[in-house]
């Protein structure tokens, strides 16, 4: 099966975080906003052209471009 | 003198560290829930019976590995400054979260105490969090506080001298049997060295080095023992990795710490997930794919508009007690030199300043309204895909529109850009977003030559204008000047939150205190030497000739006439006039005679000035000169095309001296420091000139 990340995902929808393959700084502020492996995150929006998208964990509400979300491998 | 204890409080973005302080002791701090507010290090000072407390407020972190120069600024103040004990604010509501920092923290094994904020909103949600639970966890006191119903805020003060007598709890925190293992190693070779005596701090550099802190490994990379515990650490890196299948030590630490945190979650807090908060709610509105860009559009010129129509009101009445006030004292004091300076300089030229409180408070309050509630995070996502495109991020959009409010601390507020490249294109560009300052001229010339009706979408067109025009240059500076990576995105949301009263009144009288004071000094200081320069040297002769002129003439209306012409050609022969003279040939290409070019110049100073500038040169031979007195002045001395050439230099040309020392400050490097001097005085000449041409092109 081919790998998903969270740009994979549709509104509402729920997934594991298994893997983060950014690059530092990146890594580490995603580390800190606890997308860490194992955590639980949903997407709540993303906009229009899919550019920005909002997601949550834990009660935190995180804010990441495409790119970034194209860096969390989740199941 | 009492003994003094040191505080650090130290607390992730958002916690409420700022409200939590105003609550404590009175403080006077900028309440914010956009992440990042606390640019600056700030200090308060608490008096109880036996000790002074010193508290420092340091800028929020997420974690001990640095991100943002605030980061930095704080990481560093840990590491390296003289302290007592660490006050670590957390929310209560995204525990697990925070306190992955608070376990960051505990590595340093100094004295520390755990401030749980917001606890009402877990109440309210008829959840519990149990402290002595997680003091016992922890090692450290545990403090439940809201800042909101006060509760738990006398404790701090009290919890503070009590763990300054106390001697310290063992408060490790120990990592799983591997990472364990490797820490001791680490510890013991540190060990061997003179710095690293004390096995405590030895362990906590042993695992920032395991953290892979490059602040830490730039300690060591300096001492004897350099070589020793490189090896060391390279083994570790290698064999950790390998035996936990990860691809770095710092994730390990990281997964590590996240599993404890939320195993202490766990078991302290006791909470029903609710299915939809609020907050999600609001934003299915606010940030919706389709609707959530016209909202905001729709705020932003909502404030604007109330800004120029609410604040119409009082702006008249504060003009009305002005002229009044002149006018009264004109006839009481005695004629002469300390009349005419108050009469014509000094009054109406604070007047013609002061009547724009009004407008520049409902800006304020609108942008800290926007601020605190948490909305402006959510334009900064709305804006995100937008400002990409520009060759800036959507976070950048938040010093930009500070800089609507004042610029200086709009490029302080650069900093929450982590990348130097965004930072300085953010700053660059910011002199294009019209600061508060400003707005008296607009409003003055939209008054001069536009209709009521239409002033308030001709300042949003200003505004507007301005802004895209930053964006534009941002983008052209982003493809001639910086090229490479845009900086990577990724921003907490805090919840909404209804604003704090007390905060937003605070901000707002600190506002008012600050422009009064500015008002009264520095805009005085400005007036008084406008007024000297534009009426000394005295031409005793041509006041004679026109004297005698005046007094052989019975027709009153010729009389007037006479007084009006003495007073312009004293003017033209004063100082002002010959500095006006000298400069003007700059700016005749645009229409303007030397009062303009002078209040262009003066403008450089402040741009309150301006105004206050063309109040004194305009104000020939008539004491009731502000507000409508003047806007009557400029519409029969200023042409439409000069007008709009103005409003293009008051737009664009450089801001005032705080704001380009500020810019100084913050940016070391004298290229940037030169380019940002000139560029935007330059950029504004040929705007101006363009369009004045092309205004005459068509007819105008």
């Amino acid at each position: 099966m081919r790998t998903r990340t969270i740009s994979d995902l549709q509104i509402s929808q729920e997934a594991t975080v298994q893997k983060v393959i950014a690059k530092e700084p990146v890594k580490s502020r995603l580390f800190a906003m606890g997308i860490v492996k194992g955590a639980k995150i949903k997407v709540l929006e993303h906009t229009l052209a899919k550019q920005t998208w909002d997601i949550s964990s834990n009660n935190t509400k995180i804010a990441l471009r495409q790119e970034e979300a194209r860096q969390v491998i989740v199941q | 003198m009492n003994k003094q204890i040191k505080v650090a409080i130290v607390g992730q973005p958002n916690v409420g560290k700022s409200s939590l302080i105003n609550a404590m002791s009175n403080a006077k701090l900028h309440v914010g829930n956009f992440t990042g507010v606390t640019v600056e290090k700030k200090e308060v000072f608490i008096k109880s019976d036996l000790f002074d407390i010193k508290m420092t407020d340091l800028p929020g972190i997420y974690a001990l590995n640095t991100y943002t120069p605030e980061e930095t600024v704080t990481k560093n103040f840990l590491l390296n400054e003289q302290y007592d004990i660490i006050l670590n604010v957390v929310d209560a509501n995204v525990l697990s979260r925070n306190l992955m920092l608070t376990l960051q923290l505990l590595d340093m094994h100094k004295k520390m105490i755990l401030v749980v904020n917001m606890i009402d909103e877990i109440e309210a949600k008829k959840g519990s969090l149990d402290a002595k639970k997680l003091s016992i966890l922890l090692g450290i006191p545990v403090i439940l506080t809201s800042a909101k119903t006060s509760q738990g805020i006398d404790e701090i003060n009290k919890t503070i001298i009590q763990t300054y007598r106390e001697k310290q709890n063992d408060n490790k925190i120990y990592y799983t049997q591997k990472v364990e293992e490797r820490i001791k190693e680490l510890t013991k070779t540190l060990q061997k060295s003179p710095h690293f005596k004390d096995e405590n701090y030895a362990r906590f550099v042993a695992i920032r080095l395991i953290d892979k802190d490059e602040n830490i490994y730039k300690i060591i990379h300096d001492l004897p023992i350099f070589i020793e515990a490189h090896n060391v650490l390279e083994k570790i890196y290698s064999s950790l990795t390998t035996e936990l299948d990860e691809d770095s030590t710092a994730d390990i630490l990281s997964n590590e710490r996240a599993a404890i945190a939320h195993n202490l979650y766990i078991e302290a807090v006791h909470i029903k997930q609710q299915d939809k908060s609020l907050s999600e709610k609001i934003d299915n509105i606010l940030i919706h794919p389709i609707l959530g860009l016209p909202i905001f559009l729709f705020f932003m010129w909502a404030l604007f508009q109330l800004t120029f129509v609410l604040g119409n009101y009082p702006m008249n009445i504060i003009g009305d007690i002005f002229t009044y006030t002149t006018t009264t004292l004109a006839h009481i004091l005695p004629s002469g030199t300390v009349n005419s300076a108050l009469t014509h300089g000094i009054i109406p030229a604070i007047g013609a300043v002061v009547m724009f409180l009004p407008n520049i408070l409902i800006l304020f309050f609108g942008l800290n309204l926007l601020e605190q509630t948490g909305y402006m995070s959510r334009a900064a996502y709305l804006m995100d895909g937008f400002m990409k495109h520009f060759g800036l991020q959507g976070k950048a959009f938040v010093p930009l529109v500070s800089g609507f409010g004042c610029t200086v601390p709009a490029y302080m507020a650069a900093r929450t850009l982590k990348n130097p490249k965004d930072r300085i294109i953010t700053m660059l560009v910011l002199g294009f977003m019209s600061c508060g300052a400003r707005l008296p001229i607009y409003i003055l010339l939209i008054g001069a030559f536009f209709s009521t009706h239409a002033a308030g979408n001709v300042l949003f067109a200003i505004y507007i204008t301005g802004a895209i025009l930053g964006l534009i240059f941002a983008k052209i500076l982003r493809v001639v000047l910086f090229k490479g990576e845009p900086e990577p995105f990724v921003m907490e949301m805090p919840p909404y939150r209804l604003p704090s009263y007390k905060a937003l009144y605070m901000d707002l009288w600190y506002k008012t205190k600050m422009f009064l004071k500015k008002a009264g000094t520095f805009i005085a200081l400005a007036a008084l030497s406008v007024w000297f320069l534009s009426t000394y040297p005295h031409n005793g002769a041509l006041e004679k000739s026109y004297e005698i002129k005046i007094q052989h003439t019975k027709n009153i209306q010729i009389k007037k006439q006479l007084q009006n012409e003495l007073s312009a050609k004293s003017l033209e022969d004063s100082y002002m006039g010959h500095i006006g003279k000298f400069i003007e040939p700059v700016f005749k290409p645009l229409g303007f005679d030397w009062r303009m070019s002078v209040s262009v110049i003066a403008g450089l100073a402040a741009k309150e000035v301006v105004v206050s500038t063309m109040a004194t040169l305009y104000s020939v031979g008539n004491a009731s000169n502000t507000s409508k007195g003047l806007i009557q002045k400029v519409r029969e001395n200023v042409s439409f095309n000069s007008a709009i050439a103005l409003l293009i230099i008051i737009m664009i040309y450089s801001p005032c001296v705080a704001a380009m020392s500020t810019f100084y400050a913050e940016i070391p490097q004298w290229a940037w420091r030169i380019f940002y001097t000139i560029y935007p005085n330059v950029v504004a000449w040929l705007f101006a000139y363009g369009v004045y041409k092309l205004l005459g092109a068509v007819g105008h």
